[in-house]
């Protein structure tokens, strides 16, 4: 394509065969005649340090987050990376005390919808289950066009030929084992990409010219772009990005489920160590794109995806360029499984286990027949939409931000005995119906609603940071933080702030979502008994291969019924 | 100035190798404590 360096079909093949029947191996050595449904969704919940954080950074990192940190880098210049990978990076670290409680709560749980109909009910499950299929899906979907587009810019093959190849190789895999296949096999991918991150950065760094290129290549950036304190990016990436990655942090099923897996004294070492890990490979990434900027290089056809691709062929050689096919494909592959296994889950557990079997009824075999049909109906799913012509980064904000009016709700009701399903699911639709037009500006924002938009969204900045803080210092640091906040932030952004609808937008979600559950759920004087979700949320299959000791609850044994409320 | 950038481009591949290192380690302690007991590491 256009004189770049490509790939022989036959290594293309050869490597495609390697990385995936490779980990078709490691899902073979670890698979069992009859798999255990618990274990298909969290592999029982004893997982070590050393897969746990090899999975969640693998899942955490994947290929459009490298392609969008290298498009920041070349955007926005030297502080692009960081607004980009240092706060995704920041996120696991923020959310790993909301990790504790949940697990605190409900150890024996496989989907955060399972807890939520736990505490709530079947609304606020459902919620929460119909958010993540389409995030999943929609994560899936870009992972495959990813994939499809590497394929078409580095090897002979075609788009559809790629996204057909890495569909059936992640199944392979995952099919059988489920949850256990695509944790192991991270292992393996985690190895791939960030041992390719440590290689191909500095070698692109040097053929590109070195500490020279900061000199010669100067000129090419703008004062912005020179600044590492650049308002540009930080209003334009830094800041809608903060507000989103909260919301797939708290709300992402792909998240959760390894949250569920590690052992549960290992989940501050787990997160704290995929911070770092995909913290330093996403921003170092993102530097091809820094350093494509100072080089003088344009993106092939104008579109700034092309990039990584494009510097990777133009200044690796054959062996290298190898390597970072490999990278890419370990990145797609990693977030691919991970989304294969959740939306298997939640199949699993909220619909058929307690939507259609009924927990008491509920059959473990059948559980898992259910499990590999769905990642079957998933693929096919992908492989449809990645054909189509849908922009996948527009659904994804709209999921980001579903999924920022769900944060408060989810969060509180883990902590606030007091919140109802009411208040849980009438904030959602409310932080939802207020973000679409803003986002979308469906109304005009010139006037005053721009400047209700403005305040709102200003509450908005109080809330995340707020949120921010509670997960670390408690309730009274968080109101403080955020009291602070909104009222420091205030001169700033009011007038200002819906001029950029991306970060309102998200922004009028949290705060809406917030207000509204706050004020339904101090209508409530009753309070809900949290020990009764450990009680509600045990094991689906007593088979081999779980970890239920024989004291924990099984889904569907009598609970009794104390301080419910909703 | 260069020689700062410099090291802010080469320092994220060091901090990845660590995480690497830190990661391959645990795994292979996590294998051979699984390996003596008999049992799968998941």
């Amino acid at each position: 394509m256009s004189g770049l360096q490509q790939l022989p079909g036959s290594v293309a093949i050869l490597l495609l065969l390697l990385f995936f029947g490779g980990s078709f191996y490691m899902s073979v050595r670890i698979s069992k005649k009859k798999e255990n449904a618990d274990g298909y969704m969290t592999g029982g919940g004893k997982i070590g340090f050393g897969i746990s954080a090899a999975s969640m950074t693998a899942t955490w990192i994947w290929a459009s987050s490298m392609y969008a940190s290298a498009t920041s880098g070349y955007t926005y210049g030297i502080s692009g990376p960081i607004h980009y990978g240092l706060w995704g990076a920041l996120m696991i670290l923020l959310i790993y005390p909301f990790g504790r409680r949940i697990r605190a709560v409900a150890p024996r749980a496989h989907t955060i919808a399972e807890v939520m109909f736990a505490r709530h009910g079947r609304s606020s499950q459902l919620m929460l289950a119909g958010s993540n299929v389409l995030g999943s899906l929609i994560s899936l979907t870009s992972n495959l066009i990813a994939g499809g587009a590497l394929v078409d810019m580095l090897t002979p093959y075609t788009f559809t030929q790629g996204i057909v190849a890495i569909a059936a190789g992640v199944l392979l895999y995952t099919l059988w084992s489920g949850f256990r296949a695509s944790v192991l096999t991270d292992f393996a991918q985690v190895l791939a990409m960030l041992g390719a991150v440590a290689v191909i950065i500095p070698i692109v760094f040097f053929t590109a010219g070195g500490p020279g290129l900061f000199e010669t290549g100067a000129a090419n950036l703008t004062p912005q772009q020179q600044d590492f304190f650049s308002s540009d990016a930080f209003y334009n990436q830094g800041a809608p990005y903060i507000a989103a990655v909260l919301a797939y942090a708290i709300g992402n099923q792909t998240i959760a489920q390894r949250l569920f897996a590690v052992r549960e004294d290992l989940i501050k070492k787990t997160f704290v160590t995929a911070t770092f890990g995909y913290g330093a490979a996403i921003i170092g990434i993102g530097m091809l794109g820094v350093i494509a900027l100072y080089a003088g290089v344009e993106p092939l056809n104008g579109d700034v995806n092309n990039l990584i691709p494009q510097m990777a062929a133009t200044y690796l050689n054959p062996a290298l360029l190898c390597l970072f096919f490999v990278m890419i494909i370990g990145s797609l592959s990693s977030t691919a499984d991970a989304d294969l296994t959740a939306l298997s889950s939640i199949v699993m557990a909220d619909v058929y286990g307690q939507n259609v079997a009924g927990k008491k009824r509920a059959n473990p075999r059948t559980m898992i027949l259910v499990g590999r049909i769905t990642m079957v109906v998933a693929i096919a799913a992908g492989l449809y939409f990645a054909g189509s012509k849908l922009n996948i980064l527009d659904l994804l904000v709209f999921v980001g931000a579903m999924w920022g009016a769900l944060v408060f709700p989810v969060i509180a009701s883990f902590y606030w005995g007091r919140v109802t399903n009411l208040a849980f699911s009438v904030a959602v639709v409310a932080g939802l119906a207020a973000f679409l037009p803003v986002r979308f500006s469906w109304v005009d924002l010139s006037g005053g609603l721009g400047l209700v938009s403005d305040v709102v969204s200003t509450l908005g900045v109080g809330i995340v940071l707020g949120l921010m803080a509670f997960g670390f210092f408690g309730k009274r640091v968080a109101l403080v933080i955020g009291a602070v906040a909104t009222l420091a932030a205030a001169p700033f952004t009011i007038g200002f702030l819906h001029t950029y609808p991306v970060l309102s937008g998200s922004l009028v979600a949290y705060a809406v979502s917030t207000v509204v559950c706050v004020a339904l759920t101090l209508r409530n004087k009753g309070t809900f008994d949290f020990a009764l979700i450990k009680e509600r949320t045990g094991d689906f299959d007593n088979e081999p291969g779980g970890a239920r000791p024989a004291d924990e609850p099984r889904q569907g044994d009598p609970v009794a019924a104390r301080g419910e409320n909703s | 100035m260069s020689i700062l950038l410099t090291l802010y481009v080469l320092v994220w591949p060091l901090i990845v190798a660590g995480v690497l290192f830190v990661i391959v380690r645990a795994f292979l302690r996590e294998w051979r404590t699984a390996r003596a007991e008999g049992r799968r590491i998941i």
